[in-house]
């Protein structure tokens, strides 16, 4: 394997935001195509970003490096790949619903999910129905995800999710929801696509859900 | 005669020396005046404004003369009394004294009959209210958990009206805004004579929290203008995670919650000079594993009493956390953590220290957890009450007097002193083994609950008068019909 594929991948691992750039560069001007920088660089570093995190090897701020570091990779990758979609898994517009000022917990999904390829687009807290609504006709993305922290505003993500159908855009979207007092049965009630437990559960379940579509 | 001579009343400890206390002063007021916070309530800018705070779109900056005033006009030193005239369950907020009680609105509760999680409801309130008001070490109430089986808009109301007539201890409240702030201080006010009876005698707390970083909400700081407004002491305590939402090192999240809590303090102290108040907060780490705010990590307790440190530099009383853990049922780890950080907790003097009672990382309330704690609290306070030198407690005469050989055992000074030296654990077993065995070999898991179950189902709180009791029944379908009428 080429050496400065080898240091793309470490650079990944030690979320080296700076020198990434650099090492693509020397990368395509050696002569390596996009997608194999991508698959056999930033991809590689990444997978092993996770499972080092599995085992407690490696942290969340380390973690949340890595992910800038390899998103900063994608950047400058995507306007020279053929498929797209290798390189931007698929769009995410995620937030904290209405009457909910919790925001960290989403903060971390929204970081864990770029690190996993998706371009992420972070509407912020207490967010209306609507809020929602008008950024899934603005963004088209592939995914929503809705954070809740407060059983008080649990029944917002119902309300979301009522909006987003009513709205016509229901099918055009996979639904996915979190938060400490969130779980499964809650999900599958209000009619969600999927739950997630941790920010780490989110990006896996983010990747399911648009290879199942 | 004796000159300079010092006496330590109690156990001490410190974590700062002064001139680290000046430093993070200094650091709060320059956070505050050069930084300024983000205040999402029109009204509440205004106030700040005229009093000369410089006010940009959100943006307040508060100068430093106008913190130093706030903290001119905020009691150091105050009773919270309790509802019937008992001064046994008073509170005296001052120097040296630690309070102890449990935390506000986790979802889930244990179950003190099935030992199950389970959603919190109204009848959990009666429980922790009935089993606080008899615990000797537990000083103020909180519900440990937030009401499922009721209209939501009314969880806080339902819960106080719950909880006020089973327990005579002070009450520290929570709502979600006005409305229902003001349900619960007629309930009070009704039960104290008065709105002026109240404010020579206030019976209960109100809580509020504003946003780390750096935000005061519009519902915190409504909260804050509502207790100003009608002289309810208050708390304004923000939930920082080091590393999350402030600062990773202690110094540096000290600094940034108490810049957050003093937005309250300028705030109230404004409206209302003397009103008291207590700066907070919740202070630990993020897990960077886990990713979770932990309520067992040394750190908490290490931070907490930092700030409570820097709050009676500044000479207010502080909102402690305490008596919590991350565990999910009353096992080894629940006893380590809450009792660990309890110790601290009493040895820093914080002034009310709550969440005793919080596990799984405050998702979960346990009045088993508070009860176990009600023992560690005691163990704490006996050793932070310290050593009393005194010509008679150094007991030389009585050593010459009993001499080689002798015994202590029913001597006169012994007699004097053995009930008072010696504390005595209510649940922890110092039987020897026989004893132990034939008592059924009890573990101290069991003992917790055999003991909450034997308070449910005996111990009777004094109740409220009559016409406290109409008001809460008027008070609450009144407030039904209020949230049944909104669109
Ligand atoms: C920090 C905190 C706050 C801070 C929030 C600051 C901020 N910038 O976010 C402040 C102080 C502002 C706050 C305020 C309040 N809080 Co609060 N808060 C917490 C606390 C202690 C930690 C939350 C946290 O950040 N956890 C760490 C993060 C990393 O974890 P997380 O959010 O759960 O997210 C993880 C997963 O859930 C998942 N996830 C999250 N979102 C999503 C979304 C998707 C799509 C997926 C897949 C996964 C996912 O992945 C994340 C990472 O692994 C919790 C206790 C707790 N254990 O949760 C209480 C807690 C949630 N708060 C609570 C309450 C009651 C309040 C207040 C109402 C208090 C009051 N009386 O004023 C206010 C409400 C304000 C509002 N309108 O929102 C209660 C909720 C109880 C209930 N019945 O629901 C809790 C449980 C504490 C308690 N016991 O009282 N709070």
């Amino acid at each position: 394997m080429s050496q400065t594929l080898e240091q793309i991948t470490t650079g990944v691992i030690e979320g080296n935001i700076q020198g990434i750039r650099q090492l693509i560069q020397k990368a395509l001007e050696e002569g390596l195509k996009a997608e194999e920088i991508l698959q056999n660089g930033l991809i590689v570093g990444m997978n092993e970003v996770g499972k080092r995190f599995k085992v407690a090897q490696m942290f969340i701020p380390e973690v949340l490096r890595a992910a800038k570091t390899m998103h900063a990779g994608q950047e400058l990758l995507h306007p020279l790949v053929t498929d797209a979609r290798a390189v931007r898994v698929g769009t995410i517009v995620i937030g904290t619903v209405q009457g909910d000022m919790h925001d960290i917990g989403k903060n971390l999904v929204g970081m864990m999910c770029e690190g996993a390829g998706f371009e992420v687009i972070d509407l912020g807290f207490d967010l209306s129905p609507e809020t929602f609504t008008e950024a899934i006709k603005v963004h088209q993305p592939d995914i929503v995800g809705m954070s809740a922290l407060l059983t008080t505003t649990m029944r917002s993500m119902g309300h979301t999710l009522k909006a987003i159908t009513e709205a016509g855009l229901r099918e055009k979207v996979k639904v996915m929801v979190g938060g400490a007092p969130v779980d499964a049965e809650f999900a599958a009630r209000i009619g969600a696509d999927g739950y997630g437990h941790n920010a780490v559960v989110g990006a896996e379940l983010a990747r399911k859900l648009v290879e199942a579509a | 005669m004796r000159t300079n001579y010092r006496v330590n009343a109690g156990v001490r400890f410190e974590v700062f020396s002064r001139d680290q206390l000046e430093e993070l002063f200094n650091g709060v007021l320059h956070v505050m005046d050069k930084i300024g916070l983000d205040v999402h309530h029109e009204e509440a800018r205004n106030i700040l404004a005229d009093a000369g705070a410089h006010v940009e779109d959100k943006r307040v900056r508060i100068p430093t003369h106008l913190v130093k005033r706030a903290l001119a006009t905020a009691p150091r030193s105050f009773t919270i009394y309790a509802r019937d005239g008992n001064p046994a369950h008073d509170i005296q907020i001052g120097p040296g004294r630690a309070h102890f009680g449990p935390g506000p609105t986790p979802p889930n509760f244990i179950d003190v009959e099935t030992l199950e999680r389970r959603p919190y409801v109204r009848d959990d309130a009666r429980i922790v209210a009935t089993v606080v008001d008899a615990l000797p070490n537990i000083d103020f109430c909180e519900s440990l958990g937030t009401i499922s089986d009721v209209p939501t808009d009314l969880a806080a109301a339902y819960e106080f009206a719950t909880m006020f007539p089973r327990t005579t201890k002070p009450i520290v409240a929570w709502s979600f805004g006005w409305d229902d702030s003001n349900d619960i201080h007629q309930i009070a006010i009704t039960e104290a004579g008065g709105q002026e009876a109240f404010e020579r005698r206030p019976n209960y707390i109100h809580y509020c929290e504003p946003l780390s970083p750096l935000v005061s909400t519009f519902e915190a700081v409504d909260k804050v203008i509502f207790a100003a407004r009608h002289a309810v002491p208050v708390i304004f305590t923000t939930c920082a995670l080091a590393g999350g939402t402030a600062p990773v090192t202690p110094a540096g999240i000290i600094i940034q919650t108490t810049a957050e809590s003093f937005m309250g303090l300028v705030l109230s102290q404004i409206i209302r000079p003397g009103l008291p108040f207590f700066t907070g907060g919740v202070l630990s780490v993020m897990d960077m594993s886990a990713m979770i705010l932990s309520y067992g990590a040394p750190e908490l307790s290490l931070m907490m009493a930092g700030v409570t440190e820097l709050a009676h530099y500044c000479g207010l009383p502080l909102w402690q956390t305490g008596g919590c853990t991350d565990s999910k049922c009353l096992d080894e780890q629940a006893s380590l953590e809450g009792s660990l950080s309890v110790f601290f907790s009493a040895l820093s003097g914080g002034d009310l220290c709550h969440d005793v009672g919080y596990t799984e990382s405050g998702m979960t309330g346990s009045i088993l957890q508070t009860v176990m704690m009600d023992d560690a609290i005691g163990y704490s306070r006996r050793i932070t009450r310290g050593i009393e030198v005194t010509p008679d407690t150094l007991a030389v005469d009585v050593i010459r007097d009993v001499g080689p050989d002798g015994h202590y055992l029913y001597h006169d000074h012994t007699m004097q002193h053995f009930k008072t030296e010696f504390w005595y654990p209510n649940l922890c077993d110092r039987h020897n083994y026989e004893e132990w065995a034939a008592e059924g070999k009890q573990t101290m898991r069991a003992r917790v609950i055999d003991r909450t179950r034997e308070i449910l189902a005996t111990h009777n709180p004094s109740p409220v008068r009559p016409e406290t009791a109409e008001a809460i029944t008027a008070i609450m379908a009144a407030a039904e019909n209020r949230v049944k009428n909104k669109p």
